[in-house]
């Protein structure tokens, strides 16, 4: 079986926060074949990145993305709400990296366990939205998480529904790492330790030899690769031409399935995303 | 003289104003999960050159007592994502979205709504709220929600921060179109009131009536001038929700017939939630179970009592109750009739200082706004009262307000 090699990139210029800049940059990482656009990074706080995702949803149909999160500057139940709306949008596209600078010690990994218990209040079979019935839902697939961590206290449920990808990837920096032993993706660079996580993302400048990196691919030594952008629109489809070609074709379906990457069984009670039921 | 121009606000939350609205057939209750119902209902709203879109918002899910619901249309997604995208696909709709001051901190908000303001260029807004569910403050970590006119002070501490930000993220860049989100309110008490008049560009509240209308604008506006603000520079725009048909007969058929899509089970849990105390596992042909109700509510107990008092001195059954407080919403103006009725009465009330605008509630989502939109919108225009083209790309162009204010609160 084919592993798909994952194409990753980060941006956190503040002029990223204008449309007029933020359209053809994000029309220009569709067009590199990028799996995953990370907005905002560690050491930065340049916009609010889960408010560009939201308006990113629209504009780009393939294109994974993440927003950071400082944990600093935001609480769990709004960050579910907002990551669970952005998912819908975006038909199961979403991720997010929690960055702990400047939060108390524990208070990211926190983040992380109260907005997952937020998110599995919710059953993935909980919609019924039938007309004829008038059942709109099945209330025995919602429950009050009750989570008590060390910051954060959130009973629930959640005024959001489950996401479709169940959890939004979680993405773990090694710049800015976070104690989570079952993140979806890690990015690390050489000679730094590896955050555990399904998949390992390294990171490169654009300029960094392909064979050399086909050959830890192969090897199985990473996952994919992760460039921060500094110049966006120039950087882009030199990335394309010397890196999209060690990708191979990906299976179809949401972003945990194009880029195998099932939810972690340790962090939900179940083992995918909401449906919404279609009626005519 | 130009005749008075009439702002259209929509208030898009959910699938539609009646209980009911998502099962009509025009109703597309999968649609709010999808951005392809965003995007169109977004265009629906350009095309009738509506200065907005809003949402309302709680911290909270539905039900009473820890009970979800399952019969009412539910959750809410996060409306500030909601907004944004919208802002992805228009060019011209103002996005207004309801923040909660009291389980947000200035820095949090501040930054959601400069990114809001900045991607879409100049057109966002900031419904505040201290938020008023008692069920709200576990999601929190608190026990109890603060009381009300410590909500109202701390919001007002809020609001003053949050600008305070917004002037230094402006002149840090990339600039805030607009200095910062307009300004919106919708406080009915004293303190709401007080708080609209210092603070409110734009206000939204029931009015069943024109007299309604017309006490409550002339209140805010005589508040907005004691504290030295011009009472021009406040956009009042009460709720308008409508049924509409070829005739009146026809209007208030349409609208029994979405009154009887709901049946008892989902009138005891729009009962349940609003009485705050979950009554879904009582006899509907029963009585009402005042002392249950009184001992479990988190809401004040008079205002609850003064609701269910009418029902135990008749001996009303719990079912019927329950239709009946469905059927009658309180305090909003549901309008039956004609598009031409409609358009009449919208002006009437303009003209009688009833209103700046109306925020239009439809019945249910998005067949009631295509409706509105395309048999309403074309009168107020041919009549001269509704703009055929947007004077600008910000939501203060759109609302006639000046582009910048100087920040205050």
């Amino acid at each position: 079986m084919t592993r798909p090699f994952i194409l990753s990139a980060s941006i956190g210029e503040a002029a990223f926060a204008q449309a007029h800049i933020a359209a053809p940059i994000l029309r220009a990482a569709e067009a590199a074949g990028l799996d995953l656009m990370v907005m905002g990074r560690a050491g930065e706080r340049p916009f609010d990145a889960q408010v560009l995702l939201a308006w990113a949803a629209p504009l780009t149909s393939r294109l994974g993305l993440v927003a950071t999160v400082p944990a600093s500057n935001a609480h769990p139940f709004h960050v579910a709400r907002a990551l669970s709306a952005v998912d819908f949008l975006s038909a199961g596209r979403t991720g997010w990296s929690v960055i702990p600078e400047g939060a108390p010690g524990g208070m990211a990994e926190d983040m992380v366990g109260a907005a997952r218990a937020l998110w599995d209040g919710w059953g993935s079979d909980t919609l019924i939205l039938d007309k004829a019935s008038g059942r709109y839902l099945d209330a025995s697939k919602v429950r009050a998480s009750n989570y008590e961590g060390p910051f954060f206290k959130v009973a629930g449920p959640v005024n959001a529904m489950r996401p479709p990808l169940g959890h939004p990837l979680l993405v773990v920096d090694g710049d800015a790492p976070i104690a989570v032993d079952d993140a979806d993706i890690a990015l690390f660079a050489d000679g730094a330790p590896v955050p555990p996580a399904t998949k390992r993302l390294l990171k490169i400048a654009p300029g960094a030899d392909v064979a050399a990196i086909a050959a830890r691919f192969e090897a199985g030594e990473i996952d994919g690769v992760h460039f921060t952008l500094t110049d966006a629109l120039a950087q882009l489809p030199g990335i394309a031409a010397r890196f999209a070609g060690l990708g191979s074709e990906q299976p179809a379906g949401d972003l945990r399935a194009r880029l195998g990457l099932p939810i972690p069984a340790t962090a939900s009670n179940q083992p995918g995303g909401a449906v919404v039921p279609e009626f005519a | 003289m130009m005749d008075k121009q009439i702002h259209l606000w929509a208030f898009l939350q959910g699938i539609g104003f009646f209980p009911s609205g998502w099962m009509h057939e025009r109703a597309r209750p999968a649609g709010v999960f999808s951005m392809d119902y965003y995007a169109r209902v977004a265009a629906l709203a350009e095309q009738g050159r509506f200065d907005a879109i809003v949402f309302g918002d709680q911290l909270q899910s539905r039900g009473a007592g820890g009970r979800t619901p399952e019969r009412m249309a539910m959750p809410t997604l996060d409306p500030v994502s909601l907004l944004t995208a919208m802002a992805a696909v228009t060019r011209h709709i103002g996005l207004v979205a309801t923040v909660s001051t009291t389980y947000n901190t200035p820095e949090m908000l501040a930054e959601r709504f400069a990114a809001m303001e900045r991607i879409s260029g100049g057109r966002s807004g900031w419904n505040i709220v201290t938020t008023a569910h008692p069920a709200t403050a576990p999601n929190f970590g608190e026990v109890d929600l603060p009381p009300k006119d410590e909500r109202y002070r701390h919001a007002k501490d809020v609001v003053a921060k949050a600008c305070e930000l917004w002037a230094a993220m402006d002149r840090a860049g990339p600039a805030l179109p607009q200095g910062r989100p307009v300004l919106v309110q919708a406080g009915q008490s004293g303190d709401g009131r007080d708080f609209a008049a210092r603070t409110a560009e734009a206000i939204f509240c029931p009015a069943a009536t024109i007299d309604a209308g017309i006490d409550f604008r002339s209140d805010l506006r005589s508040r907005v001038a004691a504290v030295g603000r011009n009472p021009d520079g406040v956009r009042i725009m009460p709720g308008l929700s409508c049924v509409l048909g070829g005739s009146e007969e026809e209007a208030r058929a349409n609208h029994a017939a979405i009154l009887d899509l709901a049946d008892d089970a989902l009138a005891i849990e729009y009962l349940s939630e609003s009485l705050c105390c979950d009554l879904t596992g009582f006899d509907p042909a029963g009585q009402v179970p005042v002392e249950t109700i009184l001992a479990q509510t988190l809401l004040p107990r008079a205002d609850i009592a003064r609701a269910v008092a009418p029902a135990a001195e008749k001996g009303t059954p719990l079912g019927e109750f329950a239709a009946h407080f469905m059927r009658h919403p309180r305090g909003h103006n549901v309008f039956l009739g004609t598009p031409e009725q409609m358009a009449d009465m919208m002006i009437a009330w303009r003209d009688a200082g009833a209103c700046d605008g109306f925020t239009l509630q439809p019945s249910y989502m998005p067949g009631g706004l295509e409706d509105f939109v395309e048999q309403v919108v074309p009168i107020l225009q041919r009549r001269g009262r509704l703009r055929t083209e947007y004077p600008g790309t910000t939501l203060r162009a759109s609302l006639g307000l000046p582009s910048r204010e100087t920040v205050t609160a």
